[in-house]
């Protein structure tokens, strides 16, 4: 998953990128509005934290941009203002959800989280595809009940093909979304994470997970059940 | 408080007025009415008198020479007359005429006010000569006839009373009739201030509309009334509405650096982590803090400074310092933070300068505005201080060599929070509240504070204060 936080305040938005990383999220960071508004709308993300008082260019009007060329990515908005008119104003605008400064960080985490998952359909946090299952709160993975020791990029991939079943995705689509701009661009880093995870996803008497399909991307096969 | 009514006020003095002007009225008419009737009066007596003499006739015999012949004539009730020869000799009378009437010598008619049982008459005394018939032997005889009559005066007053009555009221009529139009018209003038009333009424902290009722406006006495009403309105609205702009953007600040330091701590107890991860988390929270704690800081000075101050009206403890040594000190605490621009600070300082400033606040306004200089200055560039003094006030500027400022922030830069840009950017450092610390500073002791634009390039904060002796 790969979030974008827009938000001016150096120390603020440190904390939050901060926090999204150890959650094995990956984050970009925009100072400005403008910068803000250009990289929203690469739509590459499968979030996005919006501070509304931005210098260059208003959150709001970021939003309102974001929307008007039909890019849905859940935004989460950061406001310090009081006042509920704004509140209205700014789901009226477009943002999916916000929280109020000072805030809860464990809280915005959690929000942003389930911002994404119900952007791709899903309503908790335990995914289940075939006979593996998904907790994306405490990052655990078992197949069969089985205990899978995934590491933190192993689990993103899982995670994010676990939100696409039955749809081819792109190397290119996996590594938008699972690195920010600060990591190294490779695919091969992908077909090596992707050759460990099929490995380790191959428990005794189950059936091969992940398909592979040349120069059009992985598939997970199983029809997905929701929990 | 006693309250008074204008209304009642205008209308009983109206009312005063006029009733005296009736009394005055009615004593001259007195006056005049009692004149006429006596003229009146004397005429009818001199007319009477006249008819008696008329009626006096030479007699039959020789021993009556005149006799008063008046057959059918109408006398009025209560008359009294007597009619006489120069030898005394009654030659008619009725009723009792009192002695004490003189009868003058000459032939001059005269008239006298005398008492007869009890009532007031007016008597005439007439004299006339009659010439007996020339044809008898005895030759001419002439006569000297006096007539004295008199009737009672009674009915002369009774007509001035009448008059009197009369006039009496009809001028209470129209006083009447004056109160309750009085009544109508003043309330009707006074309307456009009730309605004034009710405009200003609707006026609360939520609706600051204010319309003047054009009935009001077109009263030119209320014209003062409501341009002060709209005046002080605007001022209290224009002051209401910075305070809740401060207010807001207070709250904005706070929230922001207290989410920095609230993430900070919660970000650093996610997971367990290393000592080093620990120490660094924590310098950080404590710098997270300290800028919070800056900003509340600045916002109580700003409040001190901006409460009117008791102590600062009284002469004994007014509070004086050095307006150079301040500058000396601010120079020296900036010093630093100018080597690391690489700025030059030049200082020119003419004459010295007593102000009416705390000292701590004088150097407070000092390195603020230098700061601020300073941060607006490319590096390797130079601020010039200079302070002057000129009649009776101290003049201190400070130049940069900065991009200077752009107009539309010129009035709003000693505001509150305001920091060129809406998102309040804080990569330039300060917490907005610099420039308005300044603004109070100045303010409190009477000066100003002014920033402008160069000709050549920069800004140029311009400081006057009043100098003290």
């Amino acid at each position: 998953m790969r979030v974008l936080v827009i938000e001016d305040e150096e120390r603020l938005a440190e904390n939050i990128v901060g926090a999204l990383r150890e959650t094995g999220i990956a984050v970009d960071r925009a100072a400005d509005g403008e910068a803000g508004s250009y990289l929203a709308e690469q739509d590459v993300y499968d979030a996005i934290v919006l501070d509304l008082m931005l210098p260059g260019k208003s959150g709001q009007k970021v939003l309102r941009d974001l929307r008007r060329r039909r890019l849905h990515t859940p935004v989460l908005v950061l406001t310090a203002q009081e006042g509920k008119e704004s509140t209205v104003e700014l789901l009226n605008a477009g943002a999916d959800d916000y929280v109020s400064k000072p805030f809860d960080l464990g809280e915005l985490l959690a929000r942003i989280k389930a911002l994404i998952r119900r952007a791709k359909g899903v309503s908790t946090p335990v995914l289940t595809v075939s006979d593996v299952e998904l907790n994306s709160v405490l990052q655990t993975v078992n197949r069969r009940g089985n205990s899978l020791n995934l590491s933190p990029t192993e689990y993103r991939i899982l995670e994010y093909l676990i939100h696409r079943p039955s749809v081819f995705v792109s190397k290119r689509e996996l590594l938008e979304h699972l690195y920010d701009f600060d990591w190294d661009h490779h695919s091969n880093v992908i077909e090596a994470h992707v050759s460990n995870l099929r490995r380790k996803l191959n428990v005794e008497g189950a059936e091969p997970l992940i398909e592979t399909l040349r120069h059009r991307g992985y598939r997970l096969c199983a029809e997905r059940n929701v929990v | 408080m006693r309250s008074v009514s204008i209304t009642r006020r205008l209308i009983l003095t109206v009312l005063v007025l006029e009733i005296f002007s009736a009394i005055a009225l009615i004593g001259a008419i007195t006056v005049h009415e009692r004149h006429l009737e006596l003229k009146a009066f004397d005429a009818t007596l001199r007319g009477s008198a006249d008819s008696i003499m008329g009626a006096i006739q030479d007699g039959v015999n020789d021993t009556e020479d005149l006799v008063l012949d008046m057959p059918g004539m109408q006398l009025p009730k209560d008359t009294l007359f007597r009619v006489e020869d120069e030898r005394g000799k009654i030659i008619g009378s009725v009723g009792q005429v009192p002695e004490q009437i003189a009868l003058s010598a000459t032939n001059a008619t005269t008239f006298q006010n005398v008492q007869v049982s009890g009532r007031n008459y007016r008597f005439v005394v007439r004299h006339g000569i009659r010439i007996l018939d020339p044809s008898e032997a005895r030759g001419e005889v002439r006569r000297t006839i006096t007539i004295v009559y008199g009737t009672p005066v009674d009915h002369v007053w009774h007509e001035v009373l009448e008059a009197i009555r009369f006039f009496a009221i009809a001028t209470a009529i129209l006083i009447g009739l004056t109160a309750l139009l009085m009544v109508w018209l003043v309330r009707r003038c006074l309307s456009p201030l009730h309605e004034l009333a009710l405009q200003a009424e609707g006026i609360t902290p939520k609706t600051w509309q204010f319309e003047s009722p054009a009935s009001a406006m077109e009263i030119l006495e209320l014209q003062p009334l409501v341009r002060a009403l709209e005046a002080a309105l605007a001022r209290l609205q224009r002051s209401f509405e910075q305070q809740k702009r401060f207010t807001s953007d207070a709250a904005h600040e706070l929230k922001t650096d207290v989410a920095i330091v609230k993430s900070s701590l919660q970000l650093l107890s996610m997971r367990k982590r290393t000592v080093e991860e620990y120490s660094r988390g924590l310098a950080l929270g404590l710098d997270d803090f300290t800028r919070l704690e800056m900003t509340v800081q600045k916002m109580l000075t700003l409040a001190r400074l901006e409460q009117p101050s008791e102590l600062a009206t009284r002469e004994a403890i007014q509070p004086s310092c050095s307006l150079g040594e301040a500058i000396e000190e601010a120079v020296h605490q900036s010093r630093s933070f100018a080597d690391l621009k690489e700025v030059t600070i030049v200082v020119q300082i003419g004459t010295r300068a007593q102000v009416p400033i705390d000292r701590r606040d004088a150097v407070l306004l000092c390195s603020n505005v230098l700061l601020n200089a300073l941060q607006h200055s490319p590096p390797r560039s130079s601020v010039h201080i200079e302070m002057k003094v000129t009649g009776g006030s101290a003049n201190l500027t400070v130049r940069d060599e900065g991009e200077g400022i752009r107009n539309e922030d010129r009035l709003y830069v000693f505001e509150p929070f305001y920091r060129g840009d809406i998102s309040r950017s804080r990569k330039s450092g300060g917490t907005g509240l610099g420039l308005s610390i300044c603004k109070a500073i100045c303010e409190r002791a009477g000066g100003s504070i002014e920033i402008s634009n160069l000709t050549t390039a920069g800004a140029q904060v311009t400081i006057t204060l009043p100098e003290q002796r």
